[in-house]
Order: structure tokens, then C-alpha cells, then sequence
């Protein structure tokens, strides 16, 4: 949760930093749930193309069957070149399969994109799907990037995040009665560490505080039910003082 | 000051900004005084910066974290006008656009009228069929027989049906903007994907005008590509350029980085492959209402140069006069 960014992390978080100064977290997300979100797409895709092909059949009746073809196919154009344009330009910068999976298309300073990148990165969708259907270029092109983008996010300056916060599971411990001073100067991940352990310890069994407590025995100077308390002691410490 | 105290001192503001935001959120202006909204924006964004710095936890740090976010993305939203920005973009941005590329428009260009030459070429000499076959396979033989098979008036006698014109525009649109697109997208791969397809279709047009010289009449086939052939030739050309920027920004990074030359290159193409479609959109009217009418030849060859001359004059001298510097200037920004 801290700003540092140097080293590698283990969670998908990238902070960017706006003209107020202040930096945001945005949650990339990955391969899976885009896939997920491309099929939930193309059910609709598919789906609206065969019910307003119908009902296009049937008004050819009055239309005139030439007249409701060429609209079929203004139809098949729409759906295979403007639907995640549209949808992604829009107000809700998702398309509608997207939106099911709580994502969201944004540039990469966090703002809603154009509608000029929703057409860059779609278009692109004929590059990245090769081999057809299978995403190859899109899906290597994620892997190498820090950010999962695949060609269309890179010439569009896009990345795909989750739009809704996850809900955040806590729960605190009750706090120790012994506050302690640790016994060395901590840097302010480690004070956040501390904290954060803190802050979730409620979730977990004594068991796993304990495990969990273990690895920092050399900053508590003991294990077991000894050394948890001794680094709840701390993160008490560093709250008070603060 | 601990968490539970700075959360308690602006509380209420906190509530006051969420509340701001639904009300935009949901209906968009309303009766909200939104002039106050980037002052409370730059508040939160403070609270966020003084929260994570002095670590008053996750709970919080997220909370501020997604109000941030939510103002950001309400401020950012981008303006329209969109007519005034059509207007501006077919009478100045698409043709300096175009201009300013001119070394890809030379490559392009050669890329399908050399083949196709050398194929139309080819097939007046050699009139042998068994490869013109391969190139447009029977199925286009025969139909390019039925549309082009005699000289009177043959394909306004197929498009006399009604609704049939329409049919045909739609068509059209599906097919040869599709084309555009996907000459444009195979762009990404190091231009290789719109030298194949400009190539492949300079090919196969060679094949047809061979096919055509020799086995059917001439002069139907020429009254009906007459009238659109400028706009649909030109704007497949434009869409390899699109490609071909996009191309070059992966094999040409020069300076930047390959993110920032990526990210250049799509901003460069874009006005080349809106034009393109654009130009396209128009063809495909001209074909699907005019290029199919029972007309004397003489009247459709004039309008086909007289197009062509305006198409050929509207990419040279557009936007010239609304000043070099203004051209410049949205390249700069386009750059």
C-alpha cells in the first residue's frame, strides 16, 4: 500500500499519479477475466444477431426482402466492428460483457478514454485475435507487459481495470493491553506491515497469527504466542504515536 | 492525529463529495452547483495523500483511494461538438494528415498498382485463364459474367428489383470498409498484414480487368466502376498508410521508448483510417445508387473524372489555407 514501486510485487495494483499529485491504485486485471468477459460478449454479439435477424426476416414482409437483408448486413457490421467501440467510448467505458465482469477500460493516467482509443484498441482486436480464435498475439502481448495489455491497450494507451473496489475483508484485533517500542528503527513499509497485520489479524485462526507472527521473530525476539503479542505490542505502539 | 480523528474532522466533507458524485453519476449535470466539485476533488486528493502518509490503514487509504478515482474519472470526461469537430476534421485534420504522410502514401500506392498492373498486363498478353482462375476462383468468374457479360445495361437490369440499390449500398459498406479495417489492424505486424492485403488486392483487381478485357465487355465494366473508383481506390490506399504508421511505430521506434512510439503511431493513424472510412462510406453510396443506372457511357466516364480530379484536389489543397500553422500545430499535438 506504499508508494515504493521498485521492487516486484506480488498483486496486480499500479499507482498513477495525477496532476494533483496524489497517487491512485487501479487494479489491472488479468487474462482470465477478460476471457470470461470476451465469451460473455460474444453470447450477446451472437444472441442479437440472430433475434433482430428474425424479427428482420419478419418486417422483410413489409420492407421488402432486399430492403431487410441490406439492414442484416449493416446489422453484421455494427456488431463485428462498432459494438465494443460504441460501448467502450461510452459512459460506462465497458462493453456490456465488461460491465457483468466489473471491469473497465481506461487510459493509463486512470482518465475515461476517447472515443479515438476505443477505435484504436477494437480495430486492433483483428491483429491480436491471430491466430483466429484463439488471442495469441493479444494473449503473449499481455504476459510481456507489466499492465496486460495486449496491442490494441499498447497503440491505445489503455488498460483494462477492475471497476468496482473489492470489498475488503477485516478485521481487527482487539488491542493488547502491553504497548511496546520496537527495537530497531522500522521503515514505513515495515510500520505498515505491522499495522496491516494488525488490522487483519481478526480473519485468521490463532494458528496462522502464530505462523504468520513467526516469520518477523527477529524483530519480536520470539516465537509462538510470545512473539505475536510482543508485534501487536509494536503495531500499538506505532498507532499510538502517530 | 490518529485515524479515528481525521476520519471524525472530515467526515462530513467526505459524505458531502460522495454525494456530489452519485448526483453527476446518475443523471449528469442536475441541479448540482458543479463549479465547487475540483475544489472538493483537490480536498479528497490531499485527505488521500495525508491518509497514506501517515498510514490510517487500508480501510481508509482504499476508501479515499476509490473517491479519488470516481472524481478523476467525472473530471476527465471529454467535451463534444462533435459537428464542428466533423466539419474541422474533413475539411482540415484528414487531408493535412494525409500530406504529412506522403512517403507512405507512394508506398502504398506502388504496393497495389504494381501488382495490379502486372497482373492486367500479364493477362492481355497471355490470355491463358487457368491462372486468372486461380486468382478469382470460378464462382467470380462467372458472376463477374453475369454483371459484366454483355454491354447493354446489364447490371442496372440485375439491380431493378426493388430495394436492391440499398441492398447493395449495405453491402458495400460491410465488404469494403471491412477490407479498410483489416488492411489497418494487419498493420500492427511490423506492416506486413497491409502489404499483403494491399498487394493480394492489387492482384486480384489486375485479375478481374484481365478477365474482363478479354471475355467480357469493357465498356460495361468501365461506366460501372467509373463513378466510385476514385474515393474506393484512394481511401484503400489511405487505410494501408493507417497500417503502415502503425507499423513503423513498432519497427521505427527512433528515440522513444517502444511504449511511447506505439502510443504515437496510433494517434498518427487514426485521422488516416477515419478518412479512409469515411471515403469508403461515400463509395459505397455512389456505388449502391449511381454507379448501376442505365446511363449513356459518356455521362458516366465525365463524372468518374470529374470525381476524380475533385478527390485528387481535395487531398492536395484542403486545409491548406486555414493556414500551414494550424495544420502544424494539431500535428504537433497529434505527434
Amino acid at each position: 500500500m506504499l508508494h515504493g514501486r521498485q521492487e516486484p510485487r506480488l498483486d496486480t495494483l499500479q499507482s498513477i499519479e495525477l496532476a494533483e499529485g496524489v497517487e491512485i491504485h487501479l487494479r489491472m486485471a488479468g487474462p482470465y477475466v477478460r476471457v470470461l468477459a470476451y465469451l460473455l460478449d460474444l453470447l450477446i454479439r451472437g444472441g442479437v444477431s440472430v433475434g433482430v435477424g428474425l424479427l428482420l426476416m419478419l418486417a422483410g414482409a413489409v420492407l421488402g426482402f432486399n430492403v431487410a437483408t441490406g439492414l442484416n448486413m449493416l446489422l453484421t457490421f455494427f456488431l463485428m466492428f462498432f459494438y465494443y467501440i460504441l460501448f467502450e467510448a461510452g459512459k460506462h467505458g465497458a462493453s456490456p460483457g465488461k460491465r457483468v465482469m466489473g471491469l473497465r477500460v481506461v487510459d493509463t493516467s486512470g482518465a475515461p478514454i476517447s472515443f479515438g482509443q476505443s477505435f484504436i484498441r477494437n480495430m486492433l482486436r483483428f491483429a491480436d485475435g491471430m491466430p483466429i480464435p484463439f488471442y495469441g498475439f493479444g494473449l503473449l502481448s499481455m504476459l510481456a507487459t507489466q499492465r496486460f495489455q495486449r496491442l490494441g491497450d499498447l497503440l491505445a494507451n489503455t488498460v483494462v481495470v477492475y471497476d468496482r473496489l473489492p470489498h475488503l475483508q477485516m478485521a481487527a484485533l482487539p488491542p493488547v493491553l502491553e504497548s511496546r517500542a520496537p527495537g530497531v528503527p522500522l521503515t514505513r513499509e515495515e510500520q505498515a506491515a505491522l499495522a496491516g497485520f494488525r488490522e487483519r489479524g481478526g480473519m485468521w485462526s490463532e494458528a496462522r497469527r502464530i505462523e504468520l507472527a513467526d516469520h518477523a521473530s527477529e524483530l519480536s525476539g520470539a516465537t509462538g504466542v510470545t512473539g505475536m503479542s510482543r508485534l501487536l505490542g509494536m503495531a500499538h505502539w506505532l498507532g499510538e504515536k502517530h | 492525529m490518529q485515524g479515528k480523528e481525521f476520519q471524525e474532522k472530515n467526515e462530513q466533507r467526505w459524505a458531502e463529495y460522495e454525494q456530489a458524485l452519485n448526483a453527476l453519476e446518475k443523471k449528469g449535470e442536475g441541479r448540482l452547483d458543479v463549479a465547487r466539485l475540483p475544489a472538493m476533488f483537490k480536498e479528497i486528493c490531499t485527505d488521500l495523500a495525508l491518509s497514506r502518509h501517515r498510514m490510517y490503514g487500508v480501510a481508509m487509504n482504499e476508501r479515499l483511494n476509490g473517491l479519488v478515482i470516481r472524481g478523476h474519472k467525472l473530471i476527465h470526461r471529454r467535451a463534444g461538438g462533435t459537428w464542428e469537430q466533423l466539419l474541422r476534421f474533413v475539411t482540415v485534420d484528414f487531408p493535412v494528415a494525409v500530406r504529412a504522410e506522403w512517403r507512405l502514401f507512394w508506398v502504398a500506392t506502388l504496393t497495389f498498382i504494381l501488382p495490379m498492373l502486372g497482373v492486367a498486363l500479364a493477362g492481355f498478353y497471355w490470355p491463358d485463364f487457368s491462372w486468372v482462375e486461380v486468382v478469382l476462383g470460378s464462382e467470380m468468374m462467372s458472376s463477374l459474367d453475369s454483371m459484366y457479360g454483355e454491354s447493354d445495361g446489364q447490371i442496372a437490369h440485375l439491380r431493378s428489383e426493388y430495394g436492391s440499390n440499398f441492398m447493395m449500398f449495405c453491402h458495400y459498406i460491410m465488404n469494403n470498409i471491412g477490407i479498410d479495417f483489416r488492411i489497418y489492424a494487419g498493420g500492427i505486424l511490423a506492416c506486413l498484414g497491409s502489404l499483403f492485403f494491399l498487394f493480394y488486392n492489387g492482384v486480384y483487381f489486375g485479375a478481374v480487368i484481365a478477365y474482363i478485357h478479354v471475355a467480357c465487355s469493357k465498356e460495361s465494366f468501365y461506366t460501372f466502376v467509373a463513378g466510385h473508383s476514385s474515393f474506393e481506390l484512394i481511401a484503400m490506399v489511405i487505410a494501408g498508410m493507417a497500417g503502415l504508421r502503425v507499423g513503423l511505430g513498432l519497427l521505427h521506434p527512433g528515440r522513444k521508448t517502444m511504449r511511447r512510439s506505439l502510443m504515437d503511431a496510433g494517434k498518427r493513424s487514426l485521422p488516416l483510417i477515419f478518412g479512409a472510412a469515411l471515403m469508403t462510406f461515400v463509395a459505397a453510396g455512389i456505388e449502391g445508387f449511381w454507379s448501376a443506372r442505365d446511363l449513356p457511357p459518356m455521362v458516366k466516364y465525365t463524372t468518374g473524372v470529374i470525381m476524380w480530379v475533385l478527390v485528387v484536389a481535395y487531398l492536395i489543397f484542403a486545409g491548406r489555407s486555414v493556414g500551414v500553422g494550424a495544420g502544424r500545430r494539431g500535428n504537433q499535438r497529434e505527434a
